[in-house]
């Protein structure tokens, strides 16, 4: 209800301020101007997100300091503490930062936002920047026009520069002009009543306009002006902070646990550093004054004094909260309870990872991971062997003959369970970033893997078919038949085994050609499956109906090693573009491993000969 | 060894790489490859050293050759990269 209210309620009190005012259009320009701005610098930053935003936050946030540089720094640059924290929660959903390393990145992005003030309060009321922001507009849409990416990412962030200079002009502008018409200082509040009211109001902007940068810029525009007292525009801040919790948690809204426990960290944090500032005005309003002094900052320069404020209890905020890291950590941890781990849903792809390029692979990679653990898991139980037994043996051929006792389970039921509703999650995702902007080499890397679940799936499904007559065959001792199955059996348990070992190596040792030995060994088998079938008829070892049917099951479980075998290659190919193009111009073609097998055929007859 | 269907490979990445869609290879990535194969083959030769059964050494045996075969493939793709 109230929900449906906040749409309706700002559009009015917009039109009913453009009615009473011009100058509040002005102002009200310029406050969009600016937020438009800024979404102008995160597309642009986002385009950069590519890659190297992403390999220095995995590697900046190896301990707390570092995590907290990190947010400062990016903060700084970005001049966007809600894109740190966003792009923060797509990391930690993606399960490439620890929560300890987001929580630090909060804390230093809730010290990179205090720049912002800086830079308005020393640079943007000073100086004429709207001289600035036309000439920057008009190169950046230069650029915005380019082929090249990079040259459309800085065109974005210099357009989003522009127009937040634009609305920082605008806003200056409204309100030197307001103050004429309308005395906002009437509406001052001294005391405790003015701390609280001012503190809810500045919450409330910041919530409306997502943007604590926005709301402390209209502050401290506001206050150059003498349209708020320098008390009132301390609470503002105070609540600008505490409103800037939505952003994180609306974000997190669609995040996994991780997610929803960094928002919750990000709320208690500023919630903390907010109580702390207000409760401590008095004390801290001394040190802005003392520090003012210092640095030589003039006593009625309000705006900069706003700025070492708003710095001051930031960083008061941080020193107060570290101690207690681990604390909160733990809190978190007991607040948001990790979910049951539930194999049949998706654990990586959620939509706090569709904005980044770089969380959209490795996400994508790792739930492609899970679907192959699940399809190893029912392709053994479907063939009654178990995977701990099979990755143990060093006689995968005496482990498999020796495991007959059926598995019982409703593998179909399994199969829509564990493999399908993971692969149809895969094909969304895959689909849903195909629609979006996104660099080809990342688009097409998604497509790959999507093919991979595919195979995998189909390998699940011809073990589907197999099971009933492997189980049939292999449950009792029935001569050549049971031998038979067995070898179809060992040679799916071999393959798994193959990948396994190429999963386990370690990155820089393994590469997907291993598995070209395997690729020749499995057309070798299959073709030797026709004489060897032949022989067994004429020699009524196997009767016709036996051979029709392992001829059937044999074709199933070729097929599902070729799969397994194709996914691996595709999965574990070099990521690095030339090394991928080494390993493609060496691989073995489809018809090249007819020849490798005959090869290794004929070295076989010449050794047994000798 | 079969050269044919790498010499072709090549031929379209060359093609690939002049029409600027390919990133180039360098000796060092070749060198990089034939180091995991030469990893795999001393694996392979582990394993066959510790194998007992005949139709497994015969296996692993099968395996060693390709990984050797492998190797001359990667070492003829060095000689056309770095010349």
């Amino acid at each position: 209800m109230v929900k449906r209210l906040i749409l309706p309620v700002i559009l009015l009190v917009l039109l009913l301020g453009f009615w009473a005012s011009i100058d509040f259009q002005e102002i009200a320009a310029g406050v969009a101007i600016f937020l438009f701005g800024m979404l102008m610098l995160e597309d642009g930053f986002k385009i950069f997100s590519g890659g190297f935003l992403e390999r220095v936050l995995a590697k900046a946030t190896g301990s707390v300091p570092k995590s907290i540089g990190f947010g400062i720094a990016t903060t700084t640059i970005m001049q966007s503490s809600s894109l740190v924290s966003v792009l923060t929660i797509s990391f930690l959903s993606a399960g490439l930062i620890s929560l300890l390393a987001g929580v630090g990145i909060i804390f230093g992005a809730n010290i990179g936002t205090t720049t912002g003030a800086w830079l308005v309060a020393g640079f943007g009321l000073k100086v004429k920047i709207s001289a600035y922001a036309l000439p920057m507009l008009a190169v950046s849409i230069v650029l915005v026009f380019q082929k090249s990416k990079y040259m459309r990412g800085a065109g974005l962030v210099l357009a989003g520069l522009g127009f937040l200079f634009l609305g920082i002009h605008h806003m200056k502008e409204g309100f030197e002009a307001f103050k004429d018409q309308f005395d906002l200082t009437r509406l001052a509040m001294t005391g405790l009543l003015g701390l609280v009211v001012y503190t809810l109001v500045g919450a409330a902007a910041t919530v409306v306009m997502q943007s604590s940068h926005a709301t402390l810029v209209l502050i401290i525009t506001a206050l150059a002006s003498n349209q708020i007292s320098y008390e009132n525009a301390l609470a503002l801040a105070i609540g600008a902070n505490i409103g800037t919790t939505i952003t994180a948690i609306l974000g997190a809204l669609t995040a996994n646990f991780q997610g929803k426990r960094l928002a919750l960290a990000h709320f208690i944090f500023n919630l903390v550093t907010a109580g702390v500032a207000l409760v401590f005005i008095s004390p801290i309003r001394m040190s802005v004054d003392y520090i003012s002094a210092v640095v030589g900052i003039p006593d009625t320069d309000f705006a900069l004094k706003l700025a070492v404020f708003h710095t001051i209890f930031n960083v008061l905020g941080v020193v107060l909260m570290l101690p207690a890291l681990r604390q909160l950590i733990a809190f978190l941890e007991r607040t948001i309870i990790q979910p049951e781990e539930d194999l049949s849903q998706p654990k990586y792809l959620s939509e706090a990872v569709d904005e980044f390029p770089q969380t959209i692979q490795i996400a994508m990679r790792r739930e492609v991971l899970h679907l192959y653990d699940n399809a190893v898991e029912l392709i053994v139980h479907g063939l009654n062997l178990h995977r701990k037994d099979i990755f143990k043996t060093r006689d995968i051929a005496a482990t498999v003959a020796a495991s007959r006792t059926p598995y019982e389970f409703d593998i179909d039921e399994r199969y829509e369970h564990r493999i399908k509703t993971l692969y149809s999650a895969i094909v969304e995702f895959a689909t849903r970033v195909g629609a979006k902007d996104m660099p080809s080499d990342v688009v097409e890397d998604i497509y790959t893997m999507r093919d991979v679940a595919g195979r995998i799936v189909h390998a699940v499904k011809s073990v589907k078919h197999l099971r009933r007559n492997a189980t049939h065959y292999t449950e009792r001792e029935q001569g050549v038949i049971t031998e038979l199955y067995n070898g179809l059996r060992t040679e799916i348990g071999r393959i798994l085994v193959e990948i396994r070992k190429l999963e386990l190596a370690d990155e820089d040792d393994r590469s997907g050609l291993w598995l070209d030995q395997e690729r020749i060994q499995v057309e070798r088998d299959a073709h030797d499956t026709n004489n060897t079938i032949e022989a067994l008829i004429r020699d009524r070892q196997i009767n016709a109906s036996m051979a029709t049917s392992f001829l059937n099951d044999s074709n199933y479980a070729y097929a599902a090693m070729r799969d397994l075998l194709e996914a691996a290659r595709a999965y574990y190919i070099e990521t690095e573009d030339a090394m991928a193009e080494v390993e493609r111009i060496l691989a073995l073609e489809e018809d090249e491993l007819g020849d490798f097998a005959r090869g290794a055929r004929a070295i076989e007859q010449e050794s047994q000969s000798l | 060894m079969e050269l044919e269907s790498i010499a072709e490979k090549l031929d379209k990445y060359f093609s690939r790489l002049e029409r600027g869609k390919a990133a180039k290879i360098k000796p060092a990535h070749v060198e990089k490859v034939i180091a995991k194969l030469q990893a795999k083959q001393q694996l392979l030769q582990e394993e066959l050293r510790a194998a007992e059964k005949p139709s497994k050494k015969s296996r692993l045996e099968n395996k060693l050759v390709t990984v050797c075969e492998q190797v001359e493939r990667a070492e003829w793709l060095l000689d056309k990269i770095g010349t």
